[in-house]
């Protein structure tokens, strides 16, 4: 007898196994149980406390001093320059990247879902995939090397005979956005691919027959049709952009202080 | 499609794939570099900077550091990102969509939010800023990934598979661990592996969530703002290797699972 079958024959299991099973709400609650724990307690709980916190007039709490509910921090945060400016600049920042993410890898997604055979595509998308399993640090660092006074883009510009000394790239908004595009773009791209490769080819090639243009083609079939995969992927790039640190920390400059930097800066000085 | 359009997409295809693998084939190459100083050109090769690594205790100890977290992270999402996936899965209730959207807001969370709100809290649970903590945040970040793989298979099960079970005797508990479950291996096989990349690889909840001993893209970003140096192109490169292997085999547990043996 196996295992599993003796377990079921096993008088103190199948006691137990009734109680758990006796009816269906029952059941559906047992096995609700640790989802729903685990989505309000790990996933709402952090965040809930957090804006809590918010509205604390002291945190940590003081010996002596019952913590005050007050709107004043949410006005500071409004009125303080120091947080205000990072603040949008992040906001813009990430708009900008997203964007030109998108511009760069709509084609690059539309030439994989449309011009590479099914055999092939797999091959071409785990090319794509592969710079992506390396971490963040790893590839900010590979950046810094390309972007550097004496990196690889100086050295083929000045050995072209373009320059004669290095260009600044480094800590700049340029050498930011070259980072940041360089980790997200696949957040763009496995969307925009999806959405694409569903794209019936028949569509396209009945609007050709009746007399439109590439450009017709596009715009009023490619482009409204993929606008799914169009809107996640700019969500996802949008969100995910503005959540990194090390990246802001080691390849912008002072004129580009992210946001990221300024919660981490005073959170290093309020100690915990 | 005109064929000058077609060319041109090629084109930007390419030299996209240039631009991803560019700048990793030049930290790969620094890192043979004999000199201290990072930049072109390359004079002489060495791999003195690999002997070195290995020879760091600081960076081994380090790694073996990561690595539990990365195995105690992957076995606790797997265990709670199939058990929310076979409770979303298959069963309708008022309010779903809601418990869905909840499950999967850790994914999309802004890495640095999560990361202090995350700190906040565990101060609030007692849990100490190091090892836990961090198991904690990438656990916290990694179950959505697991659920939404386990929730694709789970989808793709037969439903007489379990009814088979259930006629020939088994009971739910039975049925999930002789059915279910050798049915959801190569998702799980799949999502396990993309779980330890991401938390081997996280830097950010790692570093606030972290206690004094820091975790390996902790230790190379420290590094980091010391200043440039061959040696952590070493350790980068061995990192880049191994999430290389781990993110090939993850690939094609996963392919598997699509052509669906």
């Amino acid at each position: 007898m196996t295992f599993w079958g003796a377990l079921l024959q096993n008088g103190a299991y199948q006691a137990v196994a009734n109680t758990l099973f006796k009816s269906q709400r029952r059941q559906f609650w047992i096995l609700a149980s640790l989802p729903l724990f685990w989505i309000f307690f790990a996933n709402l709980g952090p965040i809930v406390e957090m804006f809590w916190i918010g509205f604390l007039d002291s945190y940590p709490p003081k010996v002596g001093h019952e913590p005050q509910f007050t709107l004043a921090n949410w006005a500071a945060f409004f009125q303080d320059r120091v947080f205000i400016i990072p603040f949008f600049r992040t906001l813009a920042f990430s708009f900008i990247f997203t964007a030109i993410t998108l511009l760069i890898t709509y084609p690059v997604a539309y030439f994989l879902a449309k011009h590479v055979s099914r055999k092939n595509q797999l091959l071409f998308l785990l090319l794509l995939l592969i710079p992506f399993w390396v971490g963040e640090i790893v590839r900010t660092y590979a950046i810094m090397i390309l972007l550097g006074n004496n990196g690889a883009v100086n050295l083929a510009l000045k050995s072209l005979g373009l320059i004669d000394r290095p260009i600044p790239f480094m800590y700049t908004g340029f050498s930011l956005g070259v980072g940041i595009i360089y980790l997200t773009a696949l957040y763009m791209l496995l969307p925009l691919y999806s959405a694409l490769e569903k794209l019936p080819d028949n569509y396209l090639e009945a609007a050709a027959d009746l007399g439109a243009g590439a450009w017709t083609r596009f715009r009023r079939i490619t482009l409204p049709l993929s606008k799914e995969g169009i809107a996640s992927g700019c969500t996802l790039v949008f969100l995910i952009s503005t959540g990194y640190y090390a990246t802001p920390v080691l390849l912008g400059g002072p004129r580009s202080t992210v946001f990221a930097e300024t919660i981490a800066g005073f959170f290093h000085v309020a100690g915990d | 499609m005109t064929r000058n359009t077609r060319i041109l997409m090629s084109v930007i295809y390419w030299a996209f794939i240039v631009y991803l693998f560019v700048p990793l084939a030049l930290m790969v190459t620094m890192g043979f570099k004999d000199s201290k100083f990072i930049g072109f050109p390359i004079r002489s090769w060495t791999l003195d900077w690999y002997a070195a690594v290995i020879q760091d205790t600081q960076v081994l100890s380090v790694f073996g550091y990561s690595m539990t977290i990365a195995i105690a992270t992957t076995i606790l999402s797997l265990i709670i990102g199939t058990w929310v996936a076979v409770f979303l899965g298959p069963n309708q209730f008022r309010g779903k969509a809601i418990i869905f959207a909840l499950a999967c807001l850790p994914a999309v969370i802004p890495g640095i939010i999560s990361a202090i709100a995350l700190r906040i809290f565990a101060r609030l649970i007692d849990i100490e800023p190091g090892m836990f903590a961090i198991i904690l945040g990438h656990t916290v970040h990694n179950v959505p990934f697991v659920a939404l793989v386990v929730m694709a298979r789970l989808s793709t099960q037969p439903k007489s598979h379990i009814e088979a079970a259930r006629d020939l005797g088994a009971d739910s508990i039975v049925a999930f661990f002789r059915v279910t479950l050798p049915y959801l291996k190569p998702a799980l096989i799949g999502a396990g592996i993309f779980c330890m990349l991401l938390s081997f690889d996280d830097f950010v909840r790692a570093f606030f969530l972290g206690g004094y001993q820091p975790t390996l893209p902790v230790l190379i970003f420290a590094k980091l703002r010391s200043g440039m140096s061959p040696e952590i192109n070493a350790i980068s490169t061995i990192v880049l290797i191994m999430t290389a292997i781990l993110g090939l085999w993850a690939e094609r547990s996963m392919r598997r699972l699509n052509k669906g043996s």
